[in-house]
């Protein structure tokens, strides 16, 4: 706090609301986490780390960490390959048809990870529905060759490349034509412009989209439960899970210690990538005019080829399986002219009355998230980088957790916060708005690691300068702020959006009749055995979302620029 | 501003429940367990359910979570198995109530204080893709080395029926854990729970499993390509126990509750949804053999929850399972 120095004609109700909002971030995103803690280090009421050593030092709780950091770290790194190279040919090149190749790239982040799992095993494994139809299923008895490490590895990596493609486009938007051709000018060339130029500017983005699909894969529980239990190979999120599955009395305590291993692991990504990224400090002055678009020449076919060839890879084999599995009568079915049925979309459309009552949670839920931590980030961010107070830090290093836990562990801990508020008789639980409490906390860091990227590119000298001509605080964020960090702000928004629009793990304990999201569904569904259903709803949900986004592509232009992220 | 806020809260928070209502968790499929509470509400129409239908591991943490924070909600439980509850009763967090209706059952499918009362047998036994050249008749036939390599089966690290069924088999004198060391060295997978096991078998990728009856069976009937066995020694079960709780707010409701499940009209029901009835004298679904052809093997909650831990271990290590 001793080096807060006071900002030149900062007002005091400007300083004090700013402070209040952090107060309240913390509160939202941490307190959960405390009160895990909580339950983790205590034994019926008294201080006891026995338990957590216990835990701690068993060996499947060692080769659970082991095997999280390896699917998580190189799921990291094919996000990053994929979704960079696709976000530095986007936004940097001559390609044609940008606009449907993005709107094709945030599809993958719409569909929940354990339906992505499930539609490649279907298509990969002996019973595909798929290969029986086209009559070339491998034999009985083969192995699955998706329920492997490789197989979890690669299906984080292409369920999350569109987090480091978002973060890393909205990045790419704020850089100055000028530069480039400045660079070119002076004579470098193609790759050179990229490497000395473009690189060291998005670094601050790339970082942040690094960090967040790492944290996101550590927490994911649907792909390793897909692939990995079948493979006996258990990563820290399905290990919380076999715990769960236990009947002994000690279960919530040793999940406790589960999920405080995987917030510590998360915790020290951030603190690596905050490490690198601390050593460059470079400002960008405005945004760009015109969008860049350096000339492919020749290689412009092949490229265009090869990316759309990953991309119908990625998404359309997957929403074939999907498809596939929800037209026929009972899994195992081979697609046949006499087999097909749509018995399966009829009775989840029409005649369940809980779809269209989680449609609405659903949608609800998602877009007042992604509101409410629009308005609650954009002031703290610019805040948070402007006076950097020790709470403010530290609050910096740890606003992941609630993101990085798994979702069914910060279940947990909002159980047991909000099922008795202090001083009432009153509670949540049971109401839509303990899991809306339960998405601000989750969801905190997707919104805020964009925009504070953006605007650590963005120097100061702006603000300072609109500050010494007179501008309050308010006119400063609307004039200033936000539409230079609003490119950020909208993907920020739209990862929100989409991830909590089919989310499944936080809700999943939270629900109660009358409160289902979709994922509940979904998971109940094929819980039930139910897993045509399960998949034709999957699919209704990708139309529904992509019918949205083709809403938002008609009032695009009454958007500040950037702001939809498939537009040019 | 205060009072306004609270005021608005409690408005927000307000529920519809009636003098007369029980709260309900189950781990029934949906279906099944709307069937059941509307022919409850059918026979019972001044009581009104509140039901909360979730899988077995979900609705355990939920529970735990909320006993945790001093509140649990349900008054009934209709969920899991009977270890677990049997593990819930040592607590006391179970009520104990003796049914008039119990005469009717087998002593080995109700606490004998009244904690909790079987609803149905779903048994665990063979199941093969129909694809293969021979079936398996017994648990032994699993062990044979023409199979090696093609066998799938749910584990007891994540499934609760799993580990019963491990308990059971290993209790018994003729296979014991010699049986579980032979599969181990047949290569038999042990991952997951039943949902993937039969999965795992309907797609071939596992041509040979073990899996509970009414997953095999019903999709049997939808023409899914397998084929369910109940094995010459024996098959193991799980009962789908009805408890109230130690802290139910609506004793009365929920013993009522208890009742109509284990009676005639409940047990009907039972059946109508294809499950094996707990209770004697019922008959059978279709595609089940006659009951007094469907052999139990011998089974103790109490036992199977002082070795759940060790047997866990036992397995693991047999498994090579983390």
């Amino acid at each position: 706090m001793q080096r807060a120095t006071p900002q030149n004609g900062g007002s005091r109700t400007e300083v004090r609301l700013l402070s209040a909002i952090l107060v309240v971030a913390i509160c939202l995103t941490l307190a959960p986490v405390l009160r895990l803690f909580v339950e983790g280090v205590t034994d019926q009421g008294s201080l006891s780390l026995t338990l957590m050593s216990d835990v701690l030092s068993q060996p499947s709780t060692l080769s659970a960490l082991k095997h999280s950091l390896i699917t998580a770290g190189f799921g990291t790194v094919v996000s990053l390959v994929l979704g960079s190279a696709f976000a530095f040919l986007v936004a940097l090149t001559d390609l044609r048809a940008k606009a449907a190749l993005v709107f094709c790239l945030m599809i993958p982040m719409m569909i929940p990870p354990q339906i992505t799992a499930l539609s490649w095993t279907q298509i990969m494994g002996p019973s595909s529905v798929l290969l029986k139809t086209l009559g070339i299923a491998p034999p009985l008895g083969s192995p699955q060759p998706l329920y492997s490490p490789e197989g979890i590895i690669f299906l984080l990596g292409v369920q999350h490349m569109s987090i480091i493609f978002l973060t890393l486009r909205a990045g790419l938007r704020s850089i100055p034509q000028d530069v480039v051709e400045a660079a070119r000018i002076s004579g470098a060339k193609g790759l050179r412009t990229w490497w000395q130029v473009v690189m060291p500017l998005t670094l601050p983005s790339l970082a942040a989209g690094t960090a967040i699909t790492f944290v996101t894969a550590l927490g994911n529980f649907g792909i390793p439960a897909m692939l990995g239990i079948p493979a006996g190979y258990a990563t820290l999120p399905t290990l919380v899970y076999q715990k769960l599955a236990g009947m002994g009395t000690t279960v919530l305590a040793e999940v406790s210690v589960l999920a405080m291993l995987i917030g510590a692991v998360a915790v020290a990504g951030i603190l690596v990538q905050r490490f690198f990224q601390g050593r460059q400090k470079l400002h960008l002055v405005g945004s760009t005019s015109r969008p860049l678009a350096l000339p492919l020449g020749n290689a412009r076919l092949p490229v265009e080829i090869l990316l759309w060839t990953i991309v119908c890879t990625i998404l359309v084999l997957p929403m074939f399986g999907l498809i596939a599995t929800s037209l026929v009568p009972a899994y195992g079915v081979a697609l046949r002219l006499n087999t097909v049925t749509l018995d399966s979309w009829h009775e989840v459309l029409f005649r369940q009355p809980v779809t269209t009552r989680a449609f609405a949670n659903s949608f609800g839920l998602a877009a007042g998230a992604s509101l409410a931590l629009m308005v609650i980030c954009l002031p703290l961010a610019w805040r948070m980088e402007r006076r950097k107070t020790r709470l403010a830090r530290l609050f910096d290093s740890l606003l992941d957790l609630p993101y990085a836990l798994p979702g069914v562990v910060l279940s947990i801990a909002m159980i047991l916060l909000l099922i008795k508020l202090p001083f009432t008789d009153a509670t949540l639980y049971g109401t839509i708005w303990i899991i809306f409490l339960a998405y601000i906390a989750r969801f905190f860091a997707v919104m805020f690691r964009p925009v504070q990227a953006s605007l650590k590119q963005l120097d100061p000298g702006m603000d300072e300068a609109a500050q010494s001509v007179g501008a309050s605080l308010y006119r400063r964020l609307r004039d200033v702020i936000l539409p230079l960090s609003a490119p950020a702000a909208a993907a920020g928004a739209i990862l929100v959006f989409l991830t909590a629009f089919n989310e499944l793990t936080v809700s999943a304990l939270l629900w109660s009749s009358g409160t289902e999201t979709l994922g509940v569904v979904i998971f109940n569904l094929d819980d039930s055995g139910e897993t045509a259903m399960a998949s034709a709803l999957a699919m209704t949900i990708v139309f529904v979302v992509m019918m949205l986004m083709a809403l938002i592509q008609l009032f695009s232009r009454r958007f500040p620029k950037g702001v939809v992220p498939w537009q040019t | 501003m205060k009072s306004l806020l609270t005021s608005t809260v409690f408005a927000l928070l307000a529920t519809t429940a009636t003098a007369d209502t029980i709260t309900l968790y189950t781990s029934q499929p949906n279906a099944d367990a709307q069937q059941t509470v509307d022919a409850f509400i059918a026979a019972n129409p001044d009581t009104d359910v509140e039901w909360v239908r979730d899988g077995t591991t979900k609705l355990m943490a939920r529970l735990r979570a909320e006993i945790e924070a001093g509140n649990p909600q349900p008054d009934v439980l209709l969920i899991a198995d009977t270890v677990t509850l049997e593990g819930m009763a040592q607590q006391g967090l179970l009520s104990a109530y003796k049914s008039p209706e119990a005469e009717n059952y087998d002593a080995a499918l109700y606490s004998s204080e009244g904690f909790y009362y079987s609803t149905k047998l779903i048994t665990t036994g063979l199941v093969y893709n129909t694809g293969v050249e021979t079936a398996p008749t017994s648990w032994g036939d699993l062990t044979d080395a023409a199979i090696k390599g093609q066998i799938a089966m749910p584990s007891p690290l994540y499934s609760g029926a799993a580990l019963i069924h491990l308990a059971t088999l290993t209790g018994d004198e003729s296979l014991g854990w010699d049986y579980y060391e032979a599969l181990a060295a047949n290569e038999a997978r042990a991952q997951g729970g039943n949902g993937g096991t039969f999965k795992a078998v309907a797609s071939g990728e596992k041509p040979y499993g073990m899996v509970v009856d009414f997953l095999a069976i019903r999709n049997k009937a939808d023409g899914s390509p397998v084929e369910f066995v109940f094995p010459e020694e024996g098959v193991s079960y799980v009962t789908e126990p009805v408890a109230i709780m130690a802290s139910a707010k609506n004793v009365e409701g929920a013993q009522k509750f208890v009742d109509f499940l284990i009676s005639d009209k409940g047990q009907d029901l039972v059946l109508e949804m294809g499950y094996i009835p707990a209770r004697d004298g019922m008959g059978v679904p279709e595609g089940f053999p006659a009951r007094e052809n469907i052999e139990l093997m011998a089974f103790d909650p109490a036992e199977a929850l002082k070795n759940a831990e060790s047997n866990k271990a036992k397995f693991a290590e047999l498994f090579g399972a983390e």
